[in-house]
């Protein structure tokens, strides 16, 4: 959301308005709403990885497989993806301006895309083909 | 202050273990080669430290982030409260990451 360097009085100024009011106060809710999200991601990923750890293909596929396990998972992995995003633009907009953000973002978006595709296909192969 | 850097830390750590979980999902997915040297690699004394390791980097992002919820209805401001909540974030994942180790790793 930043482009140039902003000096601290701008910041202080509330003339100035600066910053984007709409999309700070969204990216602020969707990190609080999408963090509940994951406690429950959490609980649900502990239940798999203790029933699961080690375990063969035939008992990822009996649980993860399960349909009111899978399907659930793979909603929620889908939200943990928008949450890690999120977050990484935080960290991203503290430390790289103009260009060099617009790549690292751009880096970004496309990791949290491939695990949200790699992870909730693996899951969706699971639950409908075995 | 510290506390701020780990939540950015264990948020960083969290991004990349994603990576491990997508990793093992679709080794399961694939087949059973693939998904026998997930669990190798997993199952390796070095596998176990760092699933140890990222165990309680989501366990202490979580309690923050459950901090910031406190934060957002503007209690636990004050100094001293901030300081003891800090505490009580570092402790609770620390107790809570052994207790799951334990229950489900170590003893089970």
């Amino acid at each position: 959301m930043r482009e140039e360097i902003i000096t601290q009085k701008t910041i202080a100024d509330p003339r100035s308005h600066y910053g984007n009011a709409k999309a700070s106060t969204r990216h602020f809710i969707t990190q609080r709403l999408t963090g509940v999200s994951n406690i429950a991601f959490l609980l649900l990923l502990l239940f798999v990885v203790v029933r699961l750890a080690g375990e063969d293909r035939g008992d990822m596929v009996e649980t993860i497989g399960s349909a009111w396990i899978g399907l659930p998972l793979a909603l929620l992995l889908g939200i943990v993806t928008i949450h890690m995003r999120n977050g990484m633009r935080d960290i991203l907009e503290d430390y790289f301006h103009g260009r060099t953000y617009r790549l690292y973002m751009m880096l970004n978006t496309l990791f949290c895309l491939i695990i949200a595709v790699a992870g909730i296909g693996a899951i969706l192969k699971l639950v409908f083909w075995g | 202050m510290t506390m701020s850097i780990v939540h950015r830390a264990t948020g960083i750590a969290n991004y990349a273990g994603s990576a491990l979980l997508v990793l093992w999902l679709v080794a399961a997915a694939w087949g059973p080669e693939p998904l026998d040297a997930v669990n190798g690699l997993f199952g390796s004394w070095f596998g176990q430290l760092v699933l140890f390791g990222y165990t309680w980097s989501l366990t202490h992002h979580m309690l923050g982030g459950i901090r910031h919820y406190v934060w957002d209805f503007i209690l636990g401001m004050e100094a001293g409260q901030r300081e003891m909540l800090a505490w009580a974030n570092v402790i609770a994942s620390v107790v809570l990451t052994l207790l799951i180790w334990t229950i489900f790793v170590w003893v089970g």
